[in-house]
């Protein structure tokens, strides 16, 4: 079997800022129409990952080559084989849609009568043909995010990127993007590189999966790979009144469980066959001299992934993100 | 040329913008009508108290100077008080700006040349204001002596003949040059690099950074949009001043071509300016500051209000590297001499220098990366 060939190389690729180190000695490669996911909470380095391989921040070390390019020598040339759709909304609002999937279309030299069957079949495709001709300000936000979707494919890129294109839209609106991300990739042979912490996305969408966690790579495999990895196939959670300073030793050795994670008043138990040892579990725990409010039983995900190789939920770090506005003004050397 | 697409992009946002465009035009409009109206080049209507003690000769021939000058310069207008005391506590409490005391004996110690004198309180803490009483009480106080007005010349006395070169300009007409210059500022200040600017401040320009657009488009692109929308304002201003002060244009297409190449590289420059001094700012805040900032260290000492003669040495020094003193210096020769295009070919090929020196840096300096 013929290996594919590879849409981006990345070796030993570091950024600091200062004395933060943003992405620390990362290497991985992605394949040519893989669809490859890079998980992580807010703050991990996954944003200034991307902005290395899209050329908009150069490394301070290592090497990265997308699209046969290397990011740093040939950055004009990565610039037209790649889509990026960044994180914030970067459509313009006192353009239409029209206006703005045409203007982008024209920063890549493409032909008027090209760009304009591209652009009507692209805004026919996210369902915004009927809107094309509005302002982008009377969008609402998951319009306006499938509008610079689309504009990113305007120019026919050999690889997508996509950094946390679903953040703060609805489910519907989610589901929407990635029916049209899904079609795209499906037409186009696209390689796409995805960026997010939602862990459902990245489970039912991606090919292979790198988790990121202050700056590093600390798994990387297929979804099912990287389940397989954590010992247990079912996670009974059991949310307590207080937990005994013991507790954690003594329900490892019972012989079904695998591993025992306590955050807080939650235990969450790594064990085969959940829902049918969940009632001799319970018994034991109260034995221990724990008091159950609630037990949950649910099958490992990429989440119990995070938290078996971090030690933490990713929905912990949601709630630092703070608004983009912060900061804006004070020289980028300090943030 | 993606450049060009660069330029749409920034046209079609800023029509859609016509608060801005309205304020750009009127801003200056109103500066000229303000300025034009509180100063006017000279002081007129300050306050003088006066109080007339004598009744001889030359207090009344100093009276009829006084009101001479109160029905013709008008500099001041006369308050007649019988009270030394009160008129000087009016200048105090900022009834007038100055009291003129003319004693008993003042027509006396003329005739018998023993030292005469008149008391001028005026309130010092306005120097102009001062300034311009003391020079006009001592003008009407010079010409008491002479009892009649000369209709022949003495042979023997020296006389100064002044010629004016030129047609009168009226003092508002004077600052149509630096107005427009205003609205080139102005201009600036609201397109090119500060539209980079808000792109940043809202991460809008990762948009156009992730593309091929080189440096050279993203700066070109701008400053060529800039330069569309700030010559199309200045020249609204232009007319519009023209028209206000009713500045007689009469020499054509020639002369209209000048004032547009002088407008229309005046503005390339400040743009390209502007591109070396923002181009990594990252928030309209920072561009705000440091218009203010701008506007006065290139606006004052560009001879639009005061000449660049009257400064000191080391503001001169500045004014010869400022490109709106040239552009100044251009308009006004252009609007008020009439002259030919040689006239002003020194201020053209300065400003075309400083275009062509500021674009090449502003391009090189430009940060393509975040």
């Amino acid at each position: 079997m013929t290996e594919k060939p590879l849409a981006i190389e990345v070796s030993n690729l570091t950024k600091r800022f200062g004395a933060l180190t943003a992405v620390d000695n990362v290497s991985f490669n992605v394949s040519s129409g893989e669809f490859f996911g890079f998980l992580g909470p807010n703050g991990a380095g996954k944003t200034t990952l991307i902005r290395m391989l899209t050329t908009l921040l150069r490394p301070t070390e290592g090497r990265a080559v997308v699209a046969s390019h290397d990011v740093e020598k040939e950055p004009g040339a990565v610039r037209y084989s790649i889509g990026v759709v960044p994180q914030a909304m970067t459509s313009d609002l006192d353009l239409t849609g029209w206006e703005n999937m045409d203007i982008y279309g024209r920063f890549y030299g493409i032909p008027k009568k090209q760009r304009r069957e591209r652009i009507a079949y692209l805004l026919e495709t996210v369902g915004l043909s009927a809107r094309a001709h509005d302002l982008v300000a009377t969008y609402s936000g998951g319009m306006r995010r499938r509008l610079e979707i689309a504009r990113v494919l305007v120019h026919r890129p050999a690889i997508l990127f996509l950094d946390e294109p679903t953040l703060g839209l609805d489910p519907q609106s989610r589901r929407v993007v990635w029916e049209f991300i899904q079609k795209s990739r499906g037409e186009d042979s696209l390689t796409i590189f995805l960026t997010t912490h939602y862990m459902d996305e990245a489970e039912a969408l991606c090919d292979r999966v790198a988790i990121i966690d202050y700056g590093r790579i600390i798994a990387i495999g297929s979804p099912d790979e990287l389940k397989a990895q954590v010992p247990g196939n079912d996670i009974i959670i059991l949310t307590t009144k207080g937990i005994p300073p013991d507790t954690e030793a003594r329900i490892k050795v019972i012989p079904y469980v695998h591993n025992v994670k306590i955050e807080g008043d939650v235990i969450r138990v790594y064990v085969d066959k959940g829902a049918q040892n969940v009632a001799d579990l319970i018994e034991k725990v109260k034995i221990i001299g724990v008091s159950i409010e609630a037990v949950e039983i649910h099958r490992q995900s990429l989440e119990d992934v995070f938290i078996h190789y971090t030690g933490r939920s990713i929905r912990e770090e949601e709630a630092k993100k703070v608004s983009f506005l912060v900061g804006a003004g004070v020289p980028s050397k300090l943030r | 040329m993606k450049a060009i697409a660069v330029i749409d992009r920034d046209l079609r946002r800023f029509r859609r913008n016509p608060v801005i465009i309205a304020m750009s035009v009127i801003m200056p409009i109103v500066y000229l009508i303000i300025l034009g109206n509180s100063f006017q080049g000279k002081i007129k209507g300050i306050p003088l108290a006066v109080v007339n003690y004598d009744s001889g000769q030359y207090a009344r021939r100093l009276m009829e100077n006084l009101r001479a000058v109160e029905a013709g310069p008008r500099t001041f207008f006369i308050v007649n008080l019988n009270d030394q005391k009160a008129a000087v506590n009016g200048v105090r409490e900022g009834r007038y700006k100055g009291a003129l005391i003319i004693p008993p004996d003042f027509s006396k110690r003329i005739i018998l040349t023993t030292r005469p004198e008149l008391g001028l309180f005026t309130d010092n803490t306005d120097a102009i204001s001062s300034g311009a009483l003391n020079e006009a009480v001592s003008g009407a106080l010079r010409e008491i002596k002479s009892g009649y007005t000369p209709i022949r010349e003495n042979p023997s006395e020296v006389y100064l003949r002044g010629e004016d070169l030129y047609r009168k300009v009226d003092y508002d007409q004077s600052l149509v040059p630096g107005v427009v210059i205003m609205a080139i500022f102005m201009g600036t200040m609201i397109t090119g690099v500060f539209n980079l600017v808000m792109d940043r401040f809202l991460g809008v320009d990762e948009s156009y950074l992730l593309t091929p657009l080189t440096k050279g488009d993203i700066v070109t692109g701008l400053v060529v949009s800039g330069l569309f929308i700030t010559t199309l304002l200045a020249l609204m201003v232009f007319v519009l001043g023209v028209l206000i002060t009713g500045i007689p244009l009469s020499g054509g297409i020639g002369q209209c071509g000048a004032i547009f190449m002088v407008i229309v590289l005046t503005t390339l420059g400040l743009l390209s300016m502007m591109f070396i001094f923002l181009g990594r700012a990252n928030h309209p805040r920072i561009v705000g500051i440091f218009s203010g900032f701008m506007n006065v260290i290139l606006f004052f000492p560009s001879g639009a209000v005061y000449p660049i003669a009257s400064f000191p040495g080391w503001l001169k020094t500045f004014a010869r590297i400022n490109p709106e003193a040239y552009a100044v210096d251009a308009l006004k020769a252009l609007i008020f001499k009439g002259v030919r295009f040689h006239a002003i070919i020194g201020d053209i090929a300065f400003l075309t220098l400083f275009t062509l020196i500021t674009m090449t840096i502003a391009i090189m300096t430009f940060k393509r990366t975040l």
